[in-house]
């Protein structure tokens, strides 16, 4: 199975991959190490790469000026909170698509997707004005419901592609046994989509942790998640490349760290159906 | 230390107490994310200690940002804010919509009649105050006195064009990355715009004629996007066309500034031997005339806190202002930050204050610029609209930074003068004519 | 296959969907549309009034609705190019044996978890800034000048910064799709005395089209609606540069207040973005028939 490979390859090809690959990530890392040098340091027009004195007066300066843990949290319970809503919505939706086609599924699926199409600044204010009018305004409620609906086509879609891949030969033996709708969703279907549900979960945390639009907009202080937290380090007075190096290493970090830890599962499941 | 940490113990038991005893209202504050405001954040322990039953929530947000929600939410009643922090621009167009609370009644210690008449001028409509000045600024050309004696100059007491530009070639040195002159080139109305619009008046020019025919096809109007252009292409630093005032802050703070003529309160960020590599060696003149003329074209710029009228928190909200505001935050500030932090130019005893004008040296010039603002009248033509750097109607937002677009482009090369000022012609005549003007 | 009982339970469970999709679509463009129809600006309460086209005759004689236009596409399709390509070249190395190959994927994938704001804020701060920059640093050190990226190139270095943030999601995608290549088909190939080249015209990229198309149609959702990189890095200037129809639309809205003319823009932009939409899915349609 193995391809024959000479060791002399694989050193040249490990070297232009690594430093291809440091060098997509370099922009993360310089802001990493920047988070931990003095305002001064930063914009040393020499600037040093790993020698420099590290310290963490910038992550202090943060902290001291905003809530990082209740912006976090919000920021949880949004991306987590939509997801799950757009997952249990979505789910019965994309099975009904992948086992049940009708002749307009296809349709179906490209309008549910061009829904995404709607540019968001040109409905703000109508958004604004419901939004204010059923008490949602800066409600993490109303957070979840918006992202909800936004990343609802992306999640049908992802499922869909899911499905579509069990083999309807399953099902109907399922159905032989006598297996109900619901258990046929709960026992034969979920075990095998579980992967798939995985990565989409996972894509959608993601998309609706970094939505900045809405998430900014619609909310002040109450449910204002990451994204509004780092809209108030944007260009404060004076040097200060140091702490918003910080403050973004903090409002990264959480998703970069589920986003490598669960990368594997990520990967297996991001096909959109491009993999036959 | 253990007396702070005695006296925070003390008042979290106090807001235990108060908490179970009557409810606790919350406000949310809106304000912009620059150091005197941050600097308040820092000090709410004060607050709490003094107003355990009120409890802050900070919305902190970059001017922009800040601007188009507030106005979002204010406009559409949508009452997320108790507090916001608002310019002078927005405060007369906003009162006259009884969109914002009249501040009456905010306490014996609030003093009102120490507030700097030409800044409670433009935020007073009908006789009422409609915010609370938290700090203001006028401009001022800040220089490094070493570079200019170096180029063997000697500041006038009043600099005109010609001299700045001199200077400004003299003092570059490009090898060595000292650029002659940093101004704004951020497009927008509150940034490039405020300093040309300012630069305009003091060469006699008007955003409109008594028509509120747009005079961009006018010979002032050419004069001083030729000078402003000649001093950046030339003096300025690369990249201008996208530095505001922080980033020309950041610049001047790190020596590769040799002027700078920007809003007042800079002079405490540049003076500041913690922040700025320069802080001795900065000097302060008034901003630059036309050769031969009087108009130094000084802008009136306050960052005002404002209730809103939907506000259902009207009297916690108060409170807070007044806390914000009054003479007793001065001495606070002086006593935990040190007296130059303290927020400049709303109120005449500061300025009377001898420690203050002791620690800093840049007050009285402050002062000056604040005194010869004349919101009423800006310029030495006939103008049929108030205001400074800005014109005072709800369209200039748009307008001014369409314009701003425009300067940007031609001070990135992108467009000549000529071609800059055609298009802002035609963009400001479409745009008043849409809304309905003259009116 | 489908019974009738099962036609009827997959449209009671499709429902739920379709029903809050076209709430969320009907509501806010109805409300869009009657705005379109008004003088409304919010800044000047109480002279609301019916103008008919007015705004959209306003709109589409504004001097920067062609080139927002322009920049648009450009946009996209610059964007589309750098990251298809780039991915697929991607996709081939990371497909290569190498030591490592976990964490070398990692350091790819890292950009797309930034959130867009942050990836804005430090492109523009610390490495394309002019003075202060690392770029800036770097072109010193090599005695150029430096470049001052967003008044010379600002809608290229606004298609860098947002290709580095989706080049991730599409090597991925393709990398994913290298992985059921066909080995055994390849390894004949190259017995035969094909080329790295030929395999790869003629094996490798023809395997990858239905996933280049996915990867440009979900992209293309995403870039249309492409903001806070304006925002945050050049304002949609100098001039109109870099002001794209989505930034037009955000200026007409949210900074005149003038609903009525972002609406009537917000109309627009919805109309060429099915435009768009409906060549796109065509061409996907066609693709994901198999």
């Amino acid at each position: 199975m193995a391809r024959e490979i000479s060791t002399g390859r694989k050193a040249v090809i490990t070297t232009v991959a690594w430093a291809v690959a440091l060098l997509i990530f370099f922009p993360i890392l310089w802001t990493v190490l920047t988070s931990f040098k003095t305002e001064g340091e930063a914009v040393n027009s020499h600037p040093a790469f790993l020698f420099f004195d590290w310290t963490l007066e910038n992550y202090h300066a943060v902290n001291e000026r905003s809530d990082y843990l209740a912006h976090f949290w919000n920021s949880v319970v949004i991306s987590l909170g939509s997801t799950l809503a757009g997952l249990i919505i979505a789910v019965p939706a994309a099975w009904a698509m992948a086992f049940v086609p009708g002749k307009h599924t296809k349709d179906l699926l490209m309008w549910m997707l061009s829904t995404k199409m709607l540019p968001a600044v040109g409905v703000l204010v109508p958004l604004y004005l419901l939004a204010r009018d059923t008490g949602l305004l800066d409600t993490r409620t109303g957070l979840v419901i918006v992202l909800t609906m936004v990343n609802l086509p992306i999640i049908v879609w992802m499922l869909y592609t899911y499905f579509k891949e069990i083999p309807a030969e399953i099902l109907e033996a399922a159905r032989m046994d006598g297996a109900t709708l619901s258990s046929e969703i709960l026992y034969v279907l979920t075990p095998m989509a579980v992967p798939g549900i995985a990565s989409t979960l996972l894509l959608n945390v993601i998309l609706a942790w970094n939505e900045s639009f809405w998430t900014l907009n619609l909310s002040a202080a109450n449910a204002a998640p990451l994204t509004a937290f780092i809209a108030s380090y944007s260009s404060p007075e004076g040097l200060f490349y140091a702490k918003l190096s910080a403050a973004s290493t903090m409002a990264i970090a959480p998703i970069l760290i589920l986003g490598w830890f669960s990368q594997k599962q990520l990967v297996r499941g991001l096909t959109f159906g491009a993999v036959k | 230390m253990t007396m702070s940490l005695r006296t925070l113990l003390g008042a979290t038991m106090l807001v235990a107490a108060a908490g179970s005893a009557s409810a606790q209202t919350t406000i949310t504050v809106a304000t912009v994310n620059n150091g005197d405001m941050i600097r308040m954040q820092r000090l709410m322990p004060d607050f709490a200690a003094k107003h355990p039953d009120i409890k802050v929530n900070w919305v902190t947000l970059e001017e922009n940002v800040l601007r188009q929600r507030v106005t979002t939410d204010i406009a559409s009643k949508g009452g997320q804010y108790d507090v916001l922090t608002i310019g002078n621009y927005e405060v007369p167009i906003w009162a006259k919509q009884n969109w914002l609370l009249p501040l009456e009644n905010l306490g014996a210690d609030y003093d009102q009649a120490d507030l700097l008449p030409q800044v409670a001028a433009a935020l007073t409509v009908d006789g009422k105050l409609y915010a609370a000045p938290f700090y203001a600024e006028s401009s001022m050309l800040m220089y490094r006195t070493d570079l200019l004696e170096k180029a063997g100059l000697k500041m006038p007491e009043n600099p005109d064009w010609d001299f700045i530009a001199e200077a400004a070639e003299k003092m570059t040195d490009k090898a060595a990355g000292v650029y002659g002159i940093c101004l704004r080139g951020k497009a927008g109305w509150g940034e490039n715009m405020a300093l040309i619009t300012s630069m305009n008046n003091s060469m006699g020019g008007a955003w409109f004629d008594m028509e509120w025919k747009p005079e961009f096809n006018g010979p002032e109007w050419k004069q001083t996007l030729d000078t402003y252009l000649k001093l950046m292409n030339n003096y300025g630093p690369p990249g201008a066309s996208s530095n505001g005032f922080n980033e020309n802050l950041a610049l001047f703070q790190t020596g590769k500034c040799g002027m700078w003529i920007d809003a007042t309160v800079a002079a405490s960020f540049i003076s500041d031997p913690k922040e700025s590599q320069v802080a001795d060696k900065v000097g302060f003149a008034p901003a630059p005339i036309r050769a031969g003329g009087s108009n130094h074209g000084n802008w009136l710029w306050s960052w005002n806190l404002a209730i809103p009228a939907s506000s259902a928190k009207q009297d916690a909200a108060k409170t807070f202002v007044a806390w914000a505001t009054s003479p007793d935050y001065t001495k606070l500030v002086a006593e935990k930050e040190g007296i130059a932090n303290v927020p400049p130019g709303t109120r005449t005893s500061l300025y009377e204050n001898e420690a203050y004008l002791k620690a800093a040296p840049f007050a009285p010039m402050t002062l000056k610029a604040i005194q010869s603002t004349n919101t009423q009248k800006p310029s030495d033509k006939q103008v049929p609209y108030t205001g400074a750097q800005f014109v005072a109607i709800p369209e200039f937002q748009a307008i001014g930074t369409a314009v701003g677009q425009q300067f940007s482009a031609a001070l990135a090369g992108r467009a000549s003068a000529e071609q800059a000022l055609a298009a802002s012609q035609t963009l400001t005549s479409r745009e008043m004519t849409r809304a309905g003007y003259p009116k | 296959m489908a019974t009738q009982a099962s036609r009827t339970a997959g449209r009671l469970m499709l429902s739920p969907a379709v029903i809050l999709l076209l709430l969320w679509m009907i509501v806010p463009l109805g409300m869009t549309i009657y705005f379109s129809f008004l003088r409304f600006n919010l800044l000047m309460p109480g002279t609301e009034a019916f103008t008919g086209f007015e705004n959209y005759s306003y709109f589409f004689t504004d001097p920067a609705f062609w080139p927002a236009l322009v920049n648009t596409l450009v946009l996209v399709t610059g964007v589309l190019a750098i990251t298809v390509g780039g991915g697929i070249a991607l996709a081939v190395l990371l497909d290569q044996p190498m030591w490592g190959q976990g964490l070398v994927r990692v350091l790819v994938i890292a950009p797309f978890f930034v959130m867009p704001s942050v990836s804005a804020l430090v492109w523009k701060n610390m490495l394309m800034n002019p003075v202060n920059g690392l770029f800036a640093a770097l072109a010193r050190g090599l005695g150029l000048p430096p470049i001052d990226f967003f008044a010379d190139i600002p809608l290229a270095s606004i298609i860098v910064i947002v290709a580095w943030q989706w080049l991730p999601f599409a090597t991925l995608i393709l990398f994913t799709a290298m992985q059921s290549l066909d080995r055994e088909q390849m390894e004949a190939a190259e017995m035969d005395g094909a080329g790295p080249l030929w395999r790869f015209v003629h094996l490798t990229l023809p395997h990858l089209t239905r996933a280049m198309t996915v990867v440009v149609l979900i992209q293309t959702i995403f870039l249309l609606s492409v903001f806070a990189e304006i925002l945050v890095t050049t304002n949609g200037g100098p001039g109109t540069a870099s002001t794209t129809l989505t930034f037009l639309v955000y200026m007409q809205s949210m900074l005149q207040f003038d609903v009525g003319l972002g609406s009537a823009g917000g109309i627009v932009a919805v109309l060429l973005a099915n435009i768009v939409a409906i060549f796109l899915m065509r061409m996907i349609g066609k693709n994901l028939e198999a």
